[in-house]
C-alpha cells in the first residue's frame, strides 16, 4: 500500500520535472519573439526616476504621479497614444534610452551640460541648484560651506554644477573648499544623512528643495544664494527628431490653450515653468538649436531667481495639498508595498521554476561523457558564480540591444529579470546537484545495473530521489539567499518590493517603508525556512 | 548445461594485469567456491562476469549463448548492444558484500521493484512470490521496514531475496558475510546452504573455508590473477597440491 503511494508521488515528481522542462523550452522559444517585438507607434514609454517628486514619484495608492507624468499623459491623450510610465534606474538612463526600452526621459531632466547627448525639447521648466541645511545650522552663505560635508544625488545636476565639465570656476573653487562632496542614491537618503548629522548640507534642484522643505516641516532651511541655474527639457534618443517634434508641438498647443499652466499650477510649479518663452520663438525658427541655447542661458538672472523661489513656496503650500504625499502609517505602507511584494514573489517563484530544472540539465551536461560538454558547463558555471549577479542582469537586459542590435519590447524588462536570475541560480543549483549525485554510493548504481535497470531508470528511480534528500540543506540556503537577492532586480529598475520601498520612502520622506520591507523579507524567509524544513522532515522516512 | 562459460578472460587496471587468462565453466546446479588471498582478483572476476567491469580479452557465454566475443583479427572484445546485454542480466543475480539495498525503498519494494519494472511481470504474482521469499529468509514481519531499520544480517537476507525475486539461473556472492558479525554469519550461510540443496547454481567468493568445504561441488583457488588449483573441496582444501594453496590455507587456519 505504502509502496504504491510512494511510486505515485515519484511519478508525479517526474511528470512535474518534465512539464517544467517543457516550460523552459516554450519559454525560451517564445522569448526570442518577445525581444524582437517593436514598440508600436501608439505607445509612449516615458522613463523617469520614481523618487523625484513632484516631477515623478509614487503616491500613497501606489500610482506613479507627478508634474511630468501629467504632462506626458496629456500629450499622449492628444496624440491618441497609450502612456507607459517606466521607472528607471537613473544610472542606466542612457542604456534604457538607446536600447529603445524607453522613448524619452521626462523627469525634471536638466539640459545644461548635456546638450549634445540627447535630442532635446525646448526647456519647459527653469530650475536652479540651491543648498539646504538644518534650520539651526551655522551655514548661511555659500562661503560658510567651506570645510563642511555636502551631499548631492549621484549623476544629478547639482553634482554636475560642482564637478561637471561645464562647472563654473566659482563652483569648482567652492567644491574644493568642502571637506567632502558625497554622492547619495536618492534624496531621501540625503535627508536621512543631513538629519543624522552625517552631512552638513545638501545641494539640489529648487523645485525638489521646496517640496522637501514643505513636507518635512521647519527642521530645514534653504540658503538664499543659489549655486547655479538651469533648465529642464525632455530628452529623446539622439536623432529622434520626429518624436521630439510631435511631443514638443503638442506641448506648444497645451501652452497656447493654458492646459500646461493649469497642470503646472496643480503641482505648485507655476513660477518655474518657462515653456511660454519658447513658443513663438520656435514657431519662427524651428529646430535652430544655437539660438535656443542662447535664450536658455540668458533667461535666468541671479537676482530674479530668489524672488521667484519665494513665490513658488507660497504656491506650493496652497496648491499641492491634495497631491503631495503625506506620511502614512504602517498599514497603509504595507498596502502600498503590496504590488512590490507580488513582484518579489513572482521573481522568486519563476526563478525557482526555471532554475531548478535548468540546474539539473546543467548537471547532466557537467557530468556528460564528452569532455567538450563538460568544459562548456564548467566554464558557464564558473562565470555565473564568479561575476556579480547584478552585472549579469544588466548584460541580459541590455545585451540584446548592444550586442545584437535588437529592439527591446516593453515586457522584456520582467523577462530579463527572470532570465538573469534563472541563469545565475541554475549554476549554483547545478553544482549542488552534482555533489548530491556524486554523494550517492557507487554500490547503488552497481546494484541497479545488475538488476537490469537502464541508465534512465537508475537515475530517476534510484539516484534522483536520494540526491533530492542529500541536497535539501544546501538548496534551502540558496532559496533563502534568493529571497534576499530578489531586491537586485532594482538594477533593471524592475519595481520589486525593495525598489518600491525606496521610492515610497523618498516620496513620503520617511524611513518607515524600508523597515516594513525588511519585515516582509524576514517573514518571507521565515515561511521559506518553514516549508523547506517540512519537506526535509517528509524525506526523513529513510536514512 | 553450462550456465556460465568464460575463456581466456583478461582484465587490466592501469596497465596492471589483474586477471591473466582465466577460464571457468559452471554447470547447471553446481556450487563453486572461489578462495584466494586479498588482491588476487576474485571480485574482479565476478565483476567481469556480471558486466560491472569490461573485460580486456577473452570470451563469455551464458546458457551456451555467446555474449562477449573476440574479434578474430584484432583480438578486441565485442560486447552486444545494451538492450541485448540487459536480457542476459536476467540470467544471474549478484549479492554484494555491503548489501547495496535501496535505502529509500521499503524491504518489500526492494524485492518487487525490479521484477515489476524491469521484467514487467504481473504485480500480484510478484508480490506473492516476494512475500514467500521474505518468509524463506526469515523476514516475513519486516516487509514494511526500511533498510536503515534492519541489522546487517537482515539487510543481507533482503539482498538475497531481491536477487532471487528475479528468478535467475544462477547467483553470484562476493564475500556475503565479510561485513557481518560471526554469530550473524551463520544465519546467512544457512540460507545459502538451503539454496544449494534446492539446486541453485552458485559461484561464491568466500573466506569461510569450512562453509566452502561443506557446500561446494568444486573449489577454485585464485592467486595473482590466475586459477592456481581447482577441484573437489576435499582435494583442494584438505590435500592441496600447489605450494601457494598450501601457504594460503595455512595462514587461514591460524
Ligand atoms: N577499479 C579498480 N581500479 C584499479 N585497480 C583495481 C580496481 N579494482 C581492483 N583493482 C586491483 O585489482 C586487484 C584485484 O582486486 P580484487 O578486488 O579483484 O581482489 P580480491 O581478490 O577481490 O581481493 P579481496 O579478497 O581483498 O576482496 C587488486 O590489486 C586491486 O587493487
Ligand atoms: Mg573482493
Amino acid at each position: 500500500m505504502k509502496e504504491s503511494n510512494k511510486g505515485k508521488v515519484q511519478r508525479r515528481m517526474l511528470l512535474l520535472a518534465a512539464v517544467l522542462l517543457a516550460g523552459i523550452f516554450v519559454w525560451f522559444g517564445s522569448d526570442g519573439t518577445a525581444v524582437q517585438a517593436e514598440n508600436d507607434d501608439s505607445t509612449l514609454i516615458v522613463g523617469f526616476d520614481a523618487s523625484f517628486p513632484p516631477y515623478g514619484y509614487q503616491d500613497e495608492s501606489g500610482e506613479y504621479v507627478g508634474f511630468d507624468l501629467d504632462l506626458a499623459q496629456e500629450v499622449c491623450k492628444r496624440n491618441g497614444w497609450k502612456l507607459v510610465k517606466q521607472p528607471i534606474d537613473w544610472d542606466s538612463k542612457d542604456m534604457e534610452l538607446n536600447s529603445g526600452s524607453i522613448d524619452c526621459i521626462w523627469n525634471g531632466f536638466t539640459m545644461n551640460g548635456r546638450e549634445e547627448e540627447y535630442t532635446w525639447s525646448v526647456p519647459y521648466v527653469d530650475n536652479s541648484q540651491v543648498v539646504i541645511v538644518k534650520a539651526d545650522s551655522a551655514i548661511h552663505k555659500l562661503s560658510d560651506m567651506a570645510g563642511k560635508i555636502v551631499a548631492v544625488q549621484a549623476d544629478s545636476s547639482a553634482l554636475a554644477a560642482f564637478t561637471g565639465e561645464d562647472a563654473t570656476d566659482e563652483n569648482k573653487a567652492l567644491c574644493e573648499s568642502f571637506q567632502d562632496l558625497q554622492q547619495v542614491g536618492d534624496y531621501n537618503s540625503a535627508f536621512m544623512n543631513l538629519e543624522s548629522g552625517m552631512v552638513d548640507a545638501i545641494c539640489m534642484d529648487i523645485g525638489v528643495a521646496k517640496y522637501q522643505i514643505e513636507s518635512r516641516g521647519d527642521a530645514f532651511r534653504m540658503l538664499e544664494e543659489s549655486v547655479s541655474s538651469e533648465q529642464y527639457g525632455i530628452g529623446f534618443k539622439k536623432g529622434n527628431d520626429t518624436l521630439r517634434d510631435t511631443v514638443q508641438n503638442t506641448l506648444f498647443a497645451m501652452s497656447e490653450d493654458k492646459t500646461f499652466e493649469t497642470i503646472a499650477k496643480e503641482w505648485g510649479l507655476t513660477d518655474c515653468i518657462c515653456l511660454k518663452e519658447y513658443v513663438p520663438a520656435l514657431l519662427v525658427e524651428e529646430g535652430d538649436m544655437e539660438d535656443d541655447e542662447k535664450s536658455q542661458t540668458s533667461y535666468v538672472e541671479e537676482g530674479e531667481e530668489i524672488v521667484q523661489g519665494e513665490k513658488v513656496q507660497e504656491d506650493t503650500a496652497n496648491n499641492t495639498e491634495g497631491k503631495s504625499a503625506s506620511k502614512s502609517d504602517f498599514l497603509s505602507i504595507a498596502k502600498q508595498l503590496g504590488k512590490g511584494m507580488l513582484a518579489t514573489l513572482s521573481i522568486f517563484f519563476f526563478t525557482l521554476l526555471f532554475s531548478l530544472p535548468l540546474g539539473l540539465l546543467l548537471t547532466f551536461v557537467r557530468m556528460s561523457k564528452y569532455k567538450v560538454l563538460q568544459w562548456i558547463a564548467r566554464i558557464y558555471i564558473s562565470i555565473m558564480r564568479g561575476t556579480p549577479l547584478m552585472l549579469q542582469l544588466l548584460v541580459v537586459f541590455f545585451g540584446p540591444y548592444y550586442l545584437l542590435k535588437m529592439n527591446l519590447s516593453y515586457s522584456y524588462r520582467f523577462y530579463a529579470v527572470i532570465i538573469g536570475f534563472s541563469l545565475n541560480y541554475a549554476a549554483y543549483f547545478a553544482e549542488i546537484f552534482r555533489s548530491g549525485i556524486e554523494g550517492v554510493p557507487l554500490g547503488q548504481r552497481e546494484a541497479a545495473s545488475v538488476l537490469g535497470y537502464s541508465r534512465m531508470q537508475t537515475f530517476t528511480k534510484i539516484i534522483f530521489p536520494q540526491m533530492v534528500k542529500r541536497v535539501m540543506p544546501p538548496v534551502t540556503n540558496e532559496v533563502i539567499t534568493l529571497v534576499k537577492d530578489t531586491s537586485l532586480a532594482f538594477a533593471l529598475a524592475y519595481t520589486e518590493m525593495f525598489t518600491l520601498a525606496k521610492q515610497i520612502a523618498a516620496a513620503q520622506t520617511s524611513i518607515l517603508p524600508l523597515f516594513v520591507a525588511g519585515l516582509f523579507y524576514y517573514i518571507f524567509n521565515f515561511v521559506v525556512a518553514f516549508v523547506m524544513e517540512a519537506v526535509e522532515k517528509k524525506l526523513n522516512y529513510y536514512r | 548445461m553450462k550456465v556460465l562459460e568464460m575463456n581466456h578472460v583478461k582484465k587490466r587496471f592501469d596497465g596492471k594485469e589483474v586477471l591473466k587468462d582465466i577460464s571457468l565453466t559452471i554447470e547447471e546446479g553446481e556450487v563453486v567456491s572461489i578462495i584466494g588471498p586479498s588482491g588476487s582478483g576474485k571480485s574482479t572476476l565476478l565483476r567481469c562476469a556480471t558486466f560491472l567491469e569490461q573485460m580486456d580479452g577473452g570470451t563469455l557465454s551464458y546458457s551456451e549463448h555467446p555474449v562477449v566475443v573476440e574479434d578474430e583479427e584484432t583480438k578486441k572484445v565485442i560486447y552486444p548492444p545494451k538492450k541485448e546485454l540487459r536480457e542476459v542480466l536476467m540470467d544471474f543475480g549478484l549479492v554484494f558484500q555491503n548489501f547495496n539495498l535501496f535505502p529509500h525503498y521499503s524491504v518489500l519494494k526492494n524485492v518487487v521493484d525490479a521484477p515489476i519494472c524491469i521484467q514487467k511481470r504481473e504485480k500480484e504474482e510478484v508480490y506473492e512470490e516476494a512475500r514467500e521469499l521474505l518468509a524463506k529468509v526469515g523476514l516475513a514481519d519486516k516487509e514494511n521496514a526500511y533498510p536503515y531499520e534492519l541489522s546487517g544480517g537482515q539487510q543481507q537476507r533482503v539482498a538475497i531475496a531481491r536477487a532471487l525475486a528475479m528468478n535467475p539461473k544462477m547467483l553470484y556472492f562476493d564475500e556475503p558475510t565479510s561485513a557481518l558479525d560471526p554469530e550473524i554469519t551463520a544465519g546467512i550461510l544457512k540460507i545459502m546452504k538451503q539454496l544449494a540443496e534446492d539446486n541453485m547454481t552458485m559461484a561464491i567468493v568466500t573466506h569461510e573455508i569450512d562453509f566452502a568445504r561443506v557446500v561446494s561441488d568444486r573449489v577454485i583457488f585464485m592467486d595473482d590473477g590466475m586459477i592456481v588449483e581447482e577441484g573437489k573441496p576435499e582435494d583442494v582444501i584438505d590435500n592441496p597440491k600447489n605450494e601457494r594453496t598450501k601457504a594460503f590455507l595455512k595462514k587461514l587456519s591460524y
